[in-house]
């Protein structure tokens, strides 16, 4: 099944989660320094995503990622990622 | 001082004196026009689109959709129309030879001498000016939702339109922007056209800009401009809010990344139709009446989706006859990060073409929506700070247009009554 990213910014009090978590290393630089954290989810997943939140989208045009989830959701997707210490969080998220 | 515009004609402003307009306004029938009609009843007004004087008339459409110029030969590349319904035609008998005052806001706008009531086949028009008649083109769905009939003749404004904060300080017609360029003895002005907070991606693009338009001129005293001409009209979900453009813009240059003595931020009244190259001649034509020399034009200018080349709107410049516009396209291809240079770099001139970071304004969103400070590699400080602050004063909370910003915004200007 296709893995659809969906991208939590980190800045530096994110940044130091992840390091305190050890999980530093999964974060990509994509942007003139931007980290970028990619947490995938299944397309089954995405779909109940998007349906529990309207304004968010698939991106298809550009960046390939499903975006405009409300701040509050990517943040809890966020502090799962560093509470189990691994990217591979979608189905307990979800639940 | 040099008042000559597009068409090597002398601009010329339409405004009643105030004194005139209660008694001339009087007894005249009072028709309600959308917003798009009255931001381009101003356009007209103050000379913005000199050397049009009114809504355009049946054989100067049909000129401009064959054979993209005015009767009289100019170059114009999109009609300017205003469109009424029938019911409202007859309801108050209008009629060639009638004068009607255009209203918006309940309030007089307009006077408008009637030369000419006429329908134009509007997949006509979309497939002679946007290059198709595919309903998805914004510009196709605007044509659709105006009205079927056109009224043409001159227009004069009675009411002249009072800019609300923070529009008032970038609101500047035509005449009085070419003072200003003279006062700062500006020989050569760039115009950057923008519908954006600026990230350094366009920084960069305007300081290339300014170094092309610059060319060889002397380097002792300055005397090559940066205008920011900001682009405000109709809103969509997801679009920065204007205020935010507007303040973001200006903050580059209170913020000194660009010396003050070469750079000014300035809106003008436009609704975009998406006609891609056509409408990068509109822009041109615009500018060039504003006093700007030169216009920068990027990738896919003016274009949606892939219904243009992204550079339709530089091939353009070369097909239209020499002489027929008086100013000159900057053309300008892509800025993007380059982390083996470690700085932000023209696409023509680094060689890194695998490690290179293009500037995505999808991913800049996603960024703030998350509310996550960029890099100041990406964007400066002060701009993602006054951003937020225009968030939090006009936005209800939000840098991008929502549903409580496109229903309850404030207006970029007001009309208030007539006095006698």
């Amino acid at each position: 099944m296709n893995k659809i990213p969906i991208n939590i910014w980190i800045n530096e009090q994110r940044y130091q989660k992840l390091c305190q978590a050890g999980l530093e290393n999964m974060t990509e630089e994509v942007l003139a320094g931007m980290k970028v954290l990619r947490v995938y989810c299944n397309e089954e997943e995405m779909d109940i995503l998007l349906k529990k939140y309207p304004s968010a989208k698939y991106d298809q045009s550009t960046t390939k990622s499903i975006e405009l989830l409300p701040a509050e959701v990517k943040n809890e997707i966020f502090n799962m990622v560093v509470k189990e210490k691994k990217l591979d969080i979608f189905e307990k998220f979800l639940k | 001082m040099n008042y000559i515009g597009h068409g090597n004609k002398l601009i010329k402003e339409q405004i009643m004196d105030s004194n005139e307009s209660y008694i001339a306004i009087k007894s005249l029938k009072k028709i309600p026009i959308s917003s798009r009609a009255a931001r381009e009843c101003i356009d007209l007004a103050y000379g913005f689109f000199s050397p049009l004087e009114g809504f355009m008339n049946s054989d100067t459409l049909n000129s401009v959709c064959q054979k993209m110029k005015l009767i009289d030969g100019t170059l114009w590349p999109i009609p300017i129309l205003l469109d009424m319904d029938r019911d409202t035609i007859n309801k108050n008998n209008l009629k060639i030879g009638d004068q009607i005052i255009l209203s918006f806001q309940n309030q007089p706008l307009a006077l408008l001498d009637i030369e000419e009531i006429y329908q134009y086949d509007k997949q006509k028009i979309a497939q002679a000016v946007l290059g198709t008649t595919e309903e998805k083109h914004p510009g196709v769905k605007m044509l659709d939702e105006w009205s079927d009939y056109y009224i043409a003749g001159p227009i004069k404004l009675v009411n002249e339109p009072i800019f609300q904060p923070p529009f008032d300080r970038f609101w500047y017609t035509p005449l009085q922007l070419r003072k200003i360029f003279q006062e700062k003895d500006w020989e050569c002005i760039v115009a950057h056209q923008t519908r954006n907070v600026p990230h350094t991606g366009h920084e960069w693009l305007m300081k290339g800009a300014w170094f092309s338009t610059n060319a060889n001129l002397a380097v002792e005293r300055l005397k090559t401009g940066i205008l920011v001409s900001c682009i405000i009209g109709p809103k969509r979900m997801g679009d920065y809010i204007d205020e935010a453009i507007l303040l973001g813009q200006q903050q580059l240059n209170d913020s000194n990344y660009f010396n003050q003595e070469i750079h000014m931020v300035s809106l003008v009244l436009w609704d975009m139709r998406y006609a891609g190259p056509k409408e990068a001649l509109l822009h041109a034509i615009i500018r060039s009446n504003l006093g700007c020399t030169h216009h920068m034009f990027g990738r896919d200018h003016a274009g949606v989706g892939s219904y243009y080349d992204p550079y339709d709107a530089h091939r353009i410049f070369d097909k239209i006859p020499e002489g027929s516009l008086n100013i000159k396209p900057i053309r300008v291809l892509e800025w993007w990060y380059c982390p083996v240079c470690q700085e932000v770099t023209y696409s023509g001139l680094c060689g890194h073409t695998r490690e290179r970071q293009n500037f995505s304004g999808t991913m800049i969103r996603s960024i703030i929506q998350d509310k996550v400070q960029p890099t100041s590699l990406l964007m400066r400080p002060e701009v993602f700070q006054v951003m937020l602050e225009s968030a939090d004063k006009y936005g209800f909370g939000s840098p991008f247009c929502n549903e409580k910003y496109l229903k309850q915004r404030q207006p970029v200007f007001r009309l208030f009554p007539i006095n006698s």
